[in-house]
């Protein structure tokens, strides 16, 4: 939807450090601002979505095409060089880099993220979680690294069962454990720390509440970089495979609402004690008693913003910039509201079947379906070769839904009117997932994937179907179509076989 | 002409029973009435199979098709022709087990190998691994290329039987 530009845009031309279908979103509200694009490419892809999109482009630079999008003093020359005043960094990349942040603002530019203090300090995940503590936001209550045995039992004792026990040099499971009674403790801790000798020559052990079926909540806010901050809304993305999220969502399913407001409230607190500047997302694990604990802070747009942007009718990126750029926070917590329920599923290049390894190939065919309340994030074109040089996420389906199972129908039925041939991806498997009974019953956890592997593996299809596939196949093989056609008689009429 | 076509590693046989007044296909031995409603090219199509209407959408690969049916994708390679018209069938080319790189291309073209010889070291998934001859034979053709990459499945290199063989 084309709006008109605004009367006032804070910036005239602002650079994307990034690339792919995040590149494409931040132009098109930079377009809506009236503000002027700037994409950066390395020369493997100088004919990308994102380079053609942009109303200007650099080449940059690089071993690899990676590293080109990672090498700092080469983008900010590049973003003076072209005269804008603002660099947006995306997700991934060099986003929650804090020396980027101050190589940019060191150039007199505007780096649209939080100062680079904040990230340093969010990026470490020890100082990340002191910080938390000191501000009355949950931390998963642990022991901290000991030999003395005596004292390490007291003190596991006192945080309660189940613990995971583990060596404090470790690493690979060696010298790790959960116990689940006090019975239990003195062993494994005897066990854990001979072995973490044995194995790492460091006796030392350490142990943490350990959370079963653990849920990944996260709560998005907004800091003005002046202590106001606000919240819109958690999303749940516990839906995950090798240790990344596939399918997220907003609102989380099943949470009381009490437990809501209490952590979206933590987040909003651990915004505001740091002077939190720009979009931020402040995730917690959830632990089916309802207990939840910090995990970390991104200082940067995620992934999974367009859920939220669904759910609450807000643009997150403008949001970004305007703050960037000094303005105040446009509204107050109690003037957003949320509204239906939006789920995002991530289109990857990868084999389900095969521990989800990324796939490469090229893609042959891309037919998205459209609808108002379907967002197809991607920069896909038709010819594109999908290497192992970036992350297999290839696109993003959002759908949004009066309620978790109209969004869930929805998503489901766009995953099936999805066709992107050319490439293995898990879009098949995504549709598995959310018409799964546990998905629609909101039992989710991180080891949804895991638990759920026997139902989630693709059915042999039927024989109908597959004399349809086959049939489907054969009609497209040149020589097979020429028998039928009765080539060489190439003007014999056979009706709609003429072609 | 027996259309031989592997599906998920089993290979089906398709033949044409009629072309007129209808066209009539073969599945496996099962009958099937066909009539194509759109032009036989990729891209989204449909046609009716026993009268029944089946939208699907099609992308043709050098040795076979990808087809999207009822929100599910499958991947079909011709079992037949070029492939297996050459003496040994499949075991004349060299396939890349999984998308990777190309490290050392050790064979030319004309070379004379034997059974196991090392013909690419290629590296997949940050492992080296080394794709031999699979039969006795000559080298006809190398596609793989030193630091280039490829697709799962690609054809890196092709064998042909020796003259005296």
């Amino acid at each position: 939807m084309m709006t008109a530009p605004d009367d006032n845009p804070p910036f005239r031309k602002v650079l994307i450090a990034n690339r792919g279908e995040i590149a494409c979103r931040i132009i098109r509200t930079l377009r809506e601002m009236g503000i002027a694009s700037v994409a950066i490419h390395h020369p493997v892809e100088a004919r990308a979505r994102h380079v053609r999109e942009a109303d200007q482009a650099v080449e940059i630079s690089g071993e690899t095409p990676v590293a080109a999008h990672l090498d700092i003093a080469q983008i900010v020359d590049a973003a003076r060089a072209v005269g804008a005043d603002a660099i947006h960094p995306g997700y991934g990349f060099l986003s929650e880099n804090a020396r980027f942040a101050r190589a940019v603002a060191e150039a007199g530019l505007t780096f649209i993220g939080p100062d680079a203090d904040t990230i340093a300090l969010m990026g470490d995940k020890i100082s990340a979680r002191q910080f938390a503590a000191d501000h009355g936001v949950p931390v998963a209550p642990s022991v901290m690294p000991t030999q003395d045995l005596a004292e390490f039992t007291r003190r596991a004792t006192e945080i309660g069962f189940p613990l995971l026990i583990k060596a404090a040099a470790g690493g690979g499971g060696k010298g790790m454990s959960i116990v689940r009674s006090a019975e239990e403790l003195e062993g494994a801790a005897r066990l854990a720390a001979s072995e973490a000798q044995r194995y790492f020559g460091d006796g030392r052990v350490y142990a943490e509440l350990f959370v079963e079926r653990p849920r990944h909540i996260e709560v998005q806010v907004f800091g003005d970089g002046k202590g106001g901050a606000i919240h819109l809304f958690e999303r749940e993305c516990s839906v995950q495979r090798r240790f990344q999220k596939i399918i997220e969502e907003a609102p989380a399913a099943n949470l009381p609402a009490a437990l809501r407001d209490e952590i979206c409230a933590s987040a909003v607190r651990l915004a505001a004690a740091s002077n939190y500047r720009n979009a931020g997302t402040v995730e917690y694990i959830l632990g089916a008693d309802g207990r939840f604990f910090f995990l970390e802070m991104n200082t940067r747009l995620q992934v999974e913003h367009p859920v939220t942007e669904m759910i609450t009718g807000l643009d997150l990126v403008r949001l970004q910039i305007e703050i960037a750029a000094g303005r105040d926070l446009p509204f107050t917590q109690d003037e957003v509201s949320a509204n239906g329920h939006a789920i995002e599923c991530r289109i990857c290049a990868e084999d389900p079947e095969h521990d989800f390894l990324p796939e490469t190939g090229t893609i042959l065919h891309l037919d998205a379906p459209q609808a108002a309340y379907l967002r197809f994030e991607n920069a896909l074109d038709r010819g594109q070769r999908v290497t192992a040089d970036f992350d297999p996420m290839l696109a993003k389906l959002v759908a949004h839904g009066p309620d978790r199972a109209g969004a869930t129908r929805r998503s489901i039925a766009a995953l099936h009117d999805l066709s992107l041939l050319g490439v293995k991806t898990n879009i098949d498997y995504l549709a598995r997932v959310l018409g799964h009974p546990a998905f629609a019953a909101g039992e989710l956890h991180t080891g949804f994937v895991i638990q759920h592997k026997a139902e989630l593996t693709a059915a042999e299809p039927d024989e109908a179907t597959r004399d349809k596939v086959l049939i489907a196949a054969a009609l497209g093989l040149r020589d097979f179509r020429d028998l039928i056609l009765g080539v060489p008689e190439p003007h014999a009429s056979i009706g709609p076989w003429r072609n | 002409m027996v259309l031989k076509l592997d599906l998920d590693g089993t290979v089906h046989h398709v033949t044409i029973l009629a072309r007129r007044p209808h066209l009539v296909l073969s599945v496996d031995g099962r009958r099937h009435v066909v009539e194509a409603l759109d032009e036989a090219g990729d891209g989204s199509r449909r046609l009716t199979v026993d009268g029944a209407p089946v939208s699907f959408a099609r992308a043709g690969s050098a040795d076979g098709a990808i087809i999207r049916l009822d929100g599910r994708s499958f991947a079909l390679r011709r079992r037949d022709a070029a492939e297996a018209s050459a003496a040994g069938g499949g075991a004349n080319v060299v396939r890349a087990p999984m998308p990777g790189t190309v490290i050392v291309v050790h064979k030319r073209v004309g070379d004379s190998v034997q059974r196991g010889e090392t013909i690419v070291t290629i590296e997949s998934m940050k492992l080296q691994m080394k794709l031999d001859a699979p039969r006795d034979g000559e080298i006809a053709e190398i596609a793989a290329r030193e630091g280039e990459g490829f697709d799962k499945d690609a054809v890196l290199a092709r064998l042909v039987a020796t003259a005296e063989g």
